[in-house]
């Protein structure tokens, strides 16, 4: 009985094979046809801005550290308001593997993933990515998030005037 | 002097067109190999370089050409640079005694399809498969790598031991036809071909065939996941092109062989001989791409004990049984 | 001592030691906020709780609080623990800002480990979050009260390590505001501390302000250059730039904290002045050139005038490496005009400072827990400003701290203040020397030996002196009274602040080699053709620099290796650029002669901020950094010396030339560091020559170093000019009034080196009789150096 299965499972595959041969190829050419990425797709980064306008990217390098491929390098300043923001941020695209862990370790939502796939080019500078070109203008997936709103240090309204927040206490008093 | 010169020019136009034809077959036994595998596992295989694909294999070779030539730091430098010289080379030379077909009338002479029609034919085939194992064995030890080496090492083994169960399927044949001359197995092949005639012998021919190209099922002596490319790892440019022509010219060879040997030569209906030798050939090309698409690869014990405790063995009975039957038949 | 379980290890602690202390010398690590090592424990976070399963208390206690007894048997992660752990968490976090990713402290915050430590993710509490306003703590800490939790770690640091008193707790209940009672500068020379100190992001580093987070940091631990003290320092460098300092851990010497000018002195790095290129005159060249157009000199020199025309100058800056191979360098070369020092006076302090028995000096350590401590001339906040640290914690265990001094010593501690004229400090020294005589020719004398009487009494005393104003002969003596005060069974250790953070190592390595003054004489002759300094700045160094500006113009050749553009580089025939002690490794020798490697934290280059001035780097491909040029000394010694620039060889081959460095081979730059074997034989000293007679309006001037703005490399780091103060004299009121000057308004100091208009201030702790100015570099006082003997003057009304 074992031997007739042996024999039947090392001939009966190559009727398999031969009848695959005739059926048609799943392959689709790429260049001639293309297919709409899924909406979750991890293309391209991009930096997106809060609703009111402002950068949300906070320069707290989560991202690179997040990286596996060390592609993200900023460097963070202070603006003349208290915000933090990156006063020159680069995503070396010929590095990154689009894993997509830099928009997850993103505390601002500020880097976002896109359905841009093509960057392919010759020019290696090309795909060296500075922030005007990946800053967009527009909030990207999440409309709503505002990081300063509800970090609890000020900075886009007064000390204490955030929701959730009591007024800043008054130290020169020790009434309860 | 006239004579002599035609005789020359023909030696010269025969080599020509054996060694033109050969090696564009090689080339495109590549690109057949892709495309067929690719269409049994639902792909299109290469179809971007000319007409479906058509140019590739002048894509690779241009490629090929045109990549650095790289050998290994504490590499035996000679040894390297010659192992895939050889490799190449014996398996160009099988085709010097292989008959593509009846004897032809040309220039008011008898001009045989043959390079050379030697006596011992098939032993000379049988030397130049032993030699073959320099090649690889040469490489694998020259590249100063441990992958090459053991993949090397598997080859020779491996060959080596499929070398002798070859010569056991081959030794009936021989006494069948009662020549060492192809030309002559071919012939005694007219009515009947030795297939049909010794079935046994055919069997563990085409085995050890395949065990010899080195071929999935038996492609031990390069495992990639075991040993990256084995014997050819630290190769790279034209000299690993010549290993892999060599390994296809090596399946076209074979593929002679068990034409000459056992599947009636050039003897067909209608079709002239030439055709037929070359629709056999290529059946058996297409056999061996087949096989290649739906076995997996061997363990290296059980391939080693399949050749020593089945094929030998199997061998030797299938000798005494048609020494018996020829002595029984006088 | 009793032997207690934890987590089913065993171990006996001494009496004393609380559970937490004894879970962290079995390598348990029990997560708590405010108890620090050096500050003690409160319980004030609750965090330490552990389970008492067994012995005298049972139940979840807070580790930190109960002192080890027989018999407890404790368990560190029991399931109660670690729910009790996570609803302190939770409660904490009920106020904490969301913000780590706009915080500083993100990646070295202990509340954050805590936090995913915990588990805790969500805030379930759905109250308003309560906030402060900030303050403007001044140029080094930045202040974020929202942050806080409360641990008391800052306070407990600030008033009671640190003896500050600007810095406090305000206000009630969970509204507790740890900070000033209106904004400005925080006073205490000590601040920097609370960076480190603080467990989450209320206070942290100014300078370092938004620049890194601690992952992309490059460390390593060092040793900080910026006094004889060689404090333990971890700096943290990024983008080829050194952007903070923080403490290192080495009980032996600092403790766990540093003072601010050796935490914000790392400016001078990155400083933009600094020379990177080899500079043949004043033309850009390359090594190759540089190197042979040295080789090419001196060999002419040798040639033409013997090689006693080569001189060599090392500092106090170099490391051990370096000054050793610049010795063999000399050798090689035939040359036996080596020294180590610019400064006469401080080279020979040095020399009988390396002269001290290595177990009679005292380390940090010893004068922490001493239990009296006699400083003779030493000024530690501004000549090392750890020392006062130090002191301060052998006042808190009640130890008793005496200050003779012509000048107004401030410490951050109570302590017996004797103001005692210059020429009065060899009498008290002679005094010190006899202490069991009654019988003294004078009140100085008298004074010595009660002191002296007082120390022989104590169980751990120390006597500590300042080679700045005791120069030589003075160091000798205080040697030979620390010897003479021994009390029995113990020794009355002793400690001399020296100029620069290798000093010691100079000063071993000079044997008899000739001062500084014979160098100088020997240009002056004509004899020396040529001058090598190696990380020398003898322009700025040498009391007199007028002379040694002549007598360096009249060199063919003056050779400068430096990484700070000085005054000598300036003049250099010949300019190498070396790295910064950052950059590379070595050794350096504290003023006990603790040996002591530090590491290489990044490699040399112009910081990125410079290069791409604030923008992204720039957009091509080089093999090339920018300022990457500099080489250590030590290499390029090792190559014109013809051999590997191997430090570990450069090591051992001390170590076998010179047995007295023993240990030196096997150190590594995060151990304690180990002292020299044996001390070098004493110098031979020429007297003084004893100062004339003073005329009635005439005064000491006594030159001093200052806490910021007198030690080279910290004055050029950018953080530090806004705390450095404008020139100035000080002057006793008797003084002020015996000359007619008015408080606060410019006056002229005339001496026989120039005359300079500096304010006037007045201190009733100064002696009278003696003018005080303090050394500020790139002031008008500038070619003031401190640590010669005092010199006549007259101040007058500008």
């Amino acid at each position: 009985m074992g031997l007739w299965k042996d024999i039947k499972g090392t001939f009966l595959p190559f009727w398999v094979t031969l009848r695959y041969l005739f059926r048609r190829p799943v392959t689709v050419c790429y260049p001639e046809r293309k297919q709409p990425p899924a909406p979750r797709y991890r293309g391209r980064l991009v930096l997106t801005r809060d609703p009111d306008g402002e950068e949300r990217c906070v320069a707290c390098y989560l991202c690179s550290a997040a990286c596996p491929v060390d592609c993200i390098s900023m460097q963070a300043a202070e603006r003349e308001d208290g915000r933090r923001y990156a006063a020159w941020f680069r995503i070396n695209f010929s590095r990154c593997i689009f894993c997509g862990l830099c928009t997850e370790a993103c505390p601002t939502l500020a880097l976002q993933t896109t359905a841009e796939y093509e960057l392919a080019t010759r020019e290696l500078l090309q795909v060296v990515c500075e922030k005007d070109e990946l800053l967009i203008d527009g909030c990207g997936k999440n409309t709503e998030y505002n990081f300063y709103r509800l970090a609890g240090i000020g900075v886009v309204a007064p000390r204490g005037g955030n929701p959730g927040e009591t007024p800043p206490e008054d130290i020169r008093t020790n009434m309860p | 002097m006239n004579d002599v010169l035609l005789t020359i020019i023909l030696i010269v136009l025969k080599l020509g067109l054996v060694l033109g034809t050969v090696l564009t077959m090689a080339a495109y036994m590549v690109l057949a190999e892709r495309k067929i595998l690719g269409r049994m596992q639902m792909r299109y295989g290469p179809n971007r370089v000319g007409w479906g694909g058509m140019l590739q294999p002048l894509a690779d070779l241009i490629k090929l050409l045109s990549k650095e030539d790289l050998i290994p730091e504490g590499a035996d430098r000679w040894i390297f640079m010659l192992a895939p010289a050889i490799s190449t080379a014996t398996a160009l030379l099988a085709f010097a005694v292989i008959p593509f077909g009846p004897s032809v009338q040309l220039f008011g002479r008898t001009v045989p399809l043959v390079i050379c029609d030697l006596d011992i034919g098939v032993l000379y085939l049988f030397a130049l498969s032993s030699l073959a194992v320099y090649g690889v064995a040469l490489g694998g030890w020259a590249s100063q790598s441990k992958y090459s080496l053991l993949g090397g090492l598997r080859a020779m083994a491996q060959m080596i031991s499929y070398e002798l169960a070859m010569g056991l399927a081959i030794a009936p044949v021989v006494m069948a036809s009662r020549s060492f001359s192809l030309t002559a197995v071919v012939e005694a092949q007219q009515t009947l071909p030795n297939m049909v005639r010794h079935p046994l012998a055919f069997l563990i021919f085409l085995v050890a065939v395949m065990a010899e190209s080195k071929r999935i099922p038996f492609d031990m002596p390069e495992a990639e996941n075991e040993l990256v490319a084995g014997y050819h790892t630290e190769y790279s440019g034209m000299r690993f092109g010549m290993f892999f022509v060599g390994e296809y010219l090596n399946l076209i060879v074979l593929g002679s062989m068990l034409t000459v040997l056992f599947l009636g030569g050039w003897y067909g209906p209608l079709l002239p001989g030439v055709c037929w030798f070359l629709i056999k050939v290529l059946g058996v090309a297409f056999f061996f791409i087949w096989v290649r698409g739906t076995l997996p690869r061997l363990r290296y014990d059980q391939l080693m004990a399949f050749g020593w405790k089945v094929l030998v063995p199997l061998g030797l009975l299938n000798l005494l049984i048609t020494a018996a039957w020829m002595i029984w038949r006088g | 001592m009793p032997t207690l379980t934890i987590d089913n290890q065993t171990i006996t602690v001494p009496e004393g030691t609380n559970v937490l202390e004894a879970a962290r010398q079995l390598g348990i690590e029990v997560p708590h906020f405010c108890h620090h090592e050096a500050l003690g424990s409160v319980g004030a976070c609750r965090l330490c709780a552990v389970e008492f399963l067994e012995g005298p208390v049972k139940g979840i206690q807070m580790s930190c609080m109960v002192l080890a007894k027989d018999d407890m048997v404790i368990d560190t992660g029991s399931d109660g623990v670690l729910a009790y752990r996570a609803q302190v968490i939770e409660w904490l976090m009920t106020n904490h800002p969301h913000d780590c990713p706009v915080c500083d402290e993100g990646g070295e915050c202990q509340l954050q480990d805590m936090t995913v430590a915990g588990g805790h993710g969500v805030r379930r509490y759905t109250g308003p979050k309560r906030t402060y306003q900030n303050q403007d703590l001044g140029p080094f800490i930045a202040h974020e009260m929202n942050r806080c939790i409360q641990c008391y770690r800052c306070v407990r640091t600030y008033q009671e390590y640190c003896g500050g008193k600007d810095f406090g707790v305000m206000g009630t209940r969970q509204r507790l505001y740890f900070g000033r009672f209106s904004d400005g500068p925080l006073e205490s020379p000590f601040s920097g501390n609370l960076v480190d100190v603080c467990p989450t992001g209320v206070l942290t580093d100014k300078t370092y302000r938004y620049k890194s987070r601690i992952w992309d940091l490059q460390e390593a631990p060092s040793i900080c250059p910026h006094c004889s003290l060689g404090c333990a320092v971890i700096p943290g460098a990024r983008y080829q730039e050194l952007q903070r300092r923080r403490a290192r851990t080495n009980r032996r010497t600092n403790g766990h904290f540093i003072c601010d000018r050796g935490r914000f002195g790392y400016g001078y790095v990155n400083h933009p002045d600094r020379p990177r290129a080899p500079l043949l005159g004043h033309r850009r060249v390359t090594w190759q050139e540089a190197l042979a157009a040295l080789q090419n000199h001196l060999h002419e020199f040798c040639e033409l005038y013997g090689s006693g025309s080569i001189s060599m100058l090392s500092s106090s800056r170099a490391s051990l490496e370096t000054q050793f191979l610049t010795k063999r360098w000399a050798n090689a070369l035939g040359s036996g005009q080596l020294c180590f020092e610019a400064h006469p006076r401080r080279d020979q302090a040095a020399r009988v400072a390396a002269s001290q028995a290595p177990d009679c000096s005292a380390s940090m350590e010893d004068i922490r827990s001493c239990d009296m401590a006699v400083l003779v001339g030493a000024d530690p906040l501004a000549e090392a400003p750890m020392l006062a640290l130090a002191l301060r914690q052998a006042a808190r265990r009640g130890a008793r701290i005496v200050v003779v001094d012509p000048r107004p010593v401030e410490l951050p501690i109570d302590c017996e203040r004797h103001a005692a004229a210059p020429e009065e400090l060899p009498r008290i020294l002679q005094g010190l020397t006899r202490p069991q005589q009654n019988a003294f020719a004078s009140a100085s004398e008298e004074f010595g030996g009660a002191l002296g009487r007082a120390l022989l009494e104590a169980k751990n005393p120390v006597l500590i002196g300042g080679s700045d104003l005791l120069g030589p002969q003075g160091c000798q003596m205080l040697l030979k009274a620390a010897e003479a005060c021994s009390p029995t069974g113990s020794t009355c250790r002793s400690m001399l602040l020296l100029a620069g953070p290798n000093s010691f190592g100079g000063a071993m390595l000079s044997d008899d080699g000739p001062g500084f003054d014979a160098l100088l004489e020997g240009m002056e002759q004509g004899r020396i053709k040529s001058l090598v300094c190696i990380e020398a700045d003898p322009v700025a160094d040498y009391p007199d620099r007028k002379r040694c500006r002549a007598a360096l113009a009249r060199l063919d050749l003056l050779v400068v290796f430096d990484c700070a553009a000085t005054a000598t580089v300036q003049e250099a025939d010949l300019f190498f650029p070396t790295t910064a002690l950052e950059e590379a490794a070595g050794t350096l020798v504290n003023n006990e002669g603790r040996m002591q490697a530090f590491e290489k934290v990044f490699s040399a280059g112009t910081p990125l901020l410079q290069s791409a001035a604030g923008d992204h780097p720039p957009r091509f491909f080089s093999r090339d950094i920018p300022g990457s040029h500099p080489q250590p000394a030590w290499t390029t010694l090792a190559r014109l010396l013809g051999r590997d620039a191997e430090l570990e060889k450069v090591r051992r081959e001390l170590e076998k030339i010179d047995p007295r460095f023993d240990g030196l081979a096997g150190l590594t730059a995060d151990s304690e560091g180990c002292r020299v074997v044996a001390p070098r034989q004493a110098p031979a000293l020429v007297a003084a020559p004893a100062s004339g007679v003073t005329a009635s309006d005439q005064l000491h001037l006594l030159v001093t170093e200052h806490l910021y703005g007198s030690e080279l490399l910290s004055d050029l780091s950018p953080c530090l000019q806004a705390v450095k103060s404008d020139p100035y004299v000080w002057l006793h009121p008797q003084d002020v009034a015996r000359l007619k000057l008015v408080e606060g308004k410019p006056v002229r100091l005339c001496t026989s080196l120039g005359e300079w208009t500096l304010e006037l201030r007045i201190n009733g702790d100064i002696s009278p009789g003696v003018a005080v100015v303090p050394r500020l570099r790139g002031t008008v006082v500038e070619t003031l150096v401190p640590g010669s003997e005092p010199m006549l003057c007259r101040i007058e009304k500008a």
